[in-house]
């Protein structure tokens, strides 16, 4: 049994054939098409290619991987954004768990929620430089954060949503509350938090990148990013985002592939 | 059998009512007197909304009785536990374990190692047929089956009170007269005193002992039968003149 099966990846491997193809006769008419001098603030920038061609973006990418820039980039970022997952997924299931089971808990933690909830990453930054520091504690703890705000509601919801017939039938089998809820309350409430957990992990390359536009230093992705932009260098920009985009992609997987082996018994076949 | 000689009583319910809470209260249960004696197989039988899984739910411990008195074996009843093997409605067998560990839950539950665990639900396992299932999830099982997995996983504990919440509701004709007589052969196996929520009269008749048919809402007893058709029950009861008969005078009184 596999988890993405043979059509699946046909079609993927075909739509991003189609995607390479089209980009590379885009970028060939742009070449001529395409003005090669643009304005940008002060003065004029000479020798753009608004869309590299590959031969660019080849050059570009042998000097990143040859500079060892892009490896440890990756190296650190990766570093950042899994240290601030499994911290804040961590804290935001247990909470999240502990909301479920109690009603007092969640009207304490329910307003607290609601404001984290929809504040963007950025805007808790500035704070967080200012009681955390410049170092990696603002950026994983900002990371944490988000993380455990998605992660906490993912657990929450899911605790609650566990149907209660199946309680009902634990309890008249004489479980006691911690047997239930390890082998009852948990695992029903498992398919939720998982999901909640890919949200989360995206969530949190979102926001590394985020951060590391904010306090830029190397080597880092988002720092990568800000030069680039700085410069500008067009080849990088696309390297850094196809970056970012190719480890988030493999970052779902995994997580999907964990998901699957998790929940093997929603299947019919398994 | 108590020191008078009649069948001792295993559940009493005593002027019993029940109102659901809420805007508009609904009174469910009111003034309902039942006792079901030791072994004795009652079937609950009433119309849709007549209070018959209230009555139940009382009965496991799960409601307390707004008014009256329930009791089980002289005592007023608590709440839930295991000496009242409970089934219930819905589905609820767990589909996130195997056959085997749901029908080994409640051993678990009781703190039970586990080579007895496995010795237990091997016999049930073999007893209800259902050994090639033991390493397969509720998905691969049909409805038939897991219903009878939940029958398993409440007997496996051995309580002595059986509380069965139209177990057979959702299932096909034919499933459902098969599942009649598993649970009719298990009951000769290992006598137990049950009660049998349904609005099915044919089932009432085949499985039980004693008929009690519920007025609708708010719940009381309307009437009872004693069924006296011979044990083992078969194909043959279903067609016996009796048994007809029977059917007929309970569906008049139902009507």
């Amino acid at each position: 049994m596999s988890l993405v099966d043979r059509t699946q990846i046909k079609r993927a491997l075909v739509a991003l054939g189609a995607i390479a193809l089209l980009y590379g006769i885009a970028a060939e008419i742009g070449r001529w098409a395409l003005p090669h001098r643009i304005w940008m603030d002060v003065h004029y920038i000479e020798n753009v290619e608004l869309l590299p061609p590959y031969r660019s973006l080849g050059e570009e990418m042998a000097f990143l991987l040859e500079s060892w820039i892009l490896p440890s980039s990756i190296a650190v970022s990766t570093g950042r954004v899994l240290c601030g997952f499994v911290l804040g997924s961590a804290i935001g299931i247990l909470i999240g768990l502990a909301t479920g089971r109690a009603l007092r808990l969640e009207y304490l933690a329910e307003p607290w929620l609601m404001l984290l909830r929809f504040t963007p990453a950025l805007a808790l930054l500035p704070l967080y430089v200012i009681w955390f520091g410049y170092g990696e504690a603002s950026k994983i703890l900002l990371i944490a954060t988000n993380v455990a705000v998605v992660t906490l509601l993912g657990a929450h919801q899911g605790v609650r949503a566990v149907p209660q017939v199946y309680l009902d039938a634990a309890t008249s089998l004489g479980a006691s509350p911690r047997l239930a809820f390890w082998k009852v309350v948990l695992p029903a409430a498992l398919p939720q938090i998982f999901t909640s957990l890919r949200i989360a992990l995206g969530l949190a390359w979102v926001t590394i990148v985020v951060a590391e536009l904010i306090d830029a230093k190397m080597p880092s992705l988002g720092y990568l990013l800000t030069l680039a932009g700085a410069y500008p260098r067009v080849p990088t920009m696309l390297i850094g985002i196809g970056t970012i985009g190719a480890l988030v992609l493999a970052c779902d997987l995994f997580a999907l592939a964990v998901y699957a082996k998790a929940t093997r018994w929603m299947r019919r076949t398994g | 059998m108590s020191p008078s000689g009649s069948p001792r009583i295993r559940l009493e319910a005593t002027e019993v009512g029940y109102t659901y809470p809420g805007q508009t209260p609904t009174r469910a249960l009111e003034g309902l007197n039942l006792s079901v004696v030791e072994n004795e197989f009652v079937a609950l039988l009433g119309p849709v909304g007549c209070g018959k899984t209230t009555l139940l739910r009382i009965f496991a411990g799960f409601l307390q009785p707004t008014t009256g008195i329930v009791r089980c074996d002289g005592a007023s009843i608590e709440g839930p536990s295991w000496q009242k093997g409970y089934v219930l409605q819905e589905a609820a067998i767990f589909p996130w374990m195997k056959v085997r560990e749901n029908i080994e839950f409640g051993l678990l539950a009781k703190g039970m190692e586990a080579p007895a665990r496995r010795a237990l639900s091997d016999e049930l396992l073999t007893l209800l047929g259902l050994s090639a299932f033991e390493a397969a999830y509720p998905k691969e099982l049909s409805a038939g089956m897991s219903k009878m997995v939940e029958v398993a996983r409440v007997l496996a504990t051995d309580p002595s009170i059986l509380l069965l919440d139209e177990p057979f509701g959702a299932l096909d004709a034919q499933t459902r007269a098969r599942m009649q007589d598993e649970l009719a052969r298990l009951w000769e196996q290992r006598r137990k005193t049950v009660v049998f929520v349904t609005h099915d009269v044919e089932e009432a008749v085949y499985l039980a002992d004693r008929i009690v048919v519920l007025s609708p809402r708010p719940g009381r007893v309307k009437q009872q039968f004693s069924v006296s058709l011979p044990r083992p029950r078969s194909l043959d009861t279903r067609f016996a003149g009796t048994f007809s008969s029977l059917k007929r005078e309970v569906w008049q009184v139902i009507g």
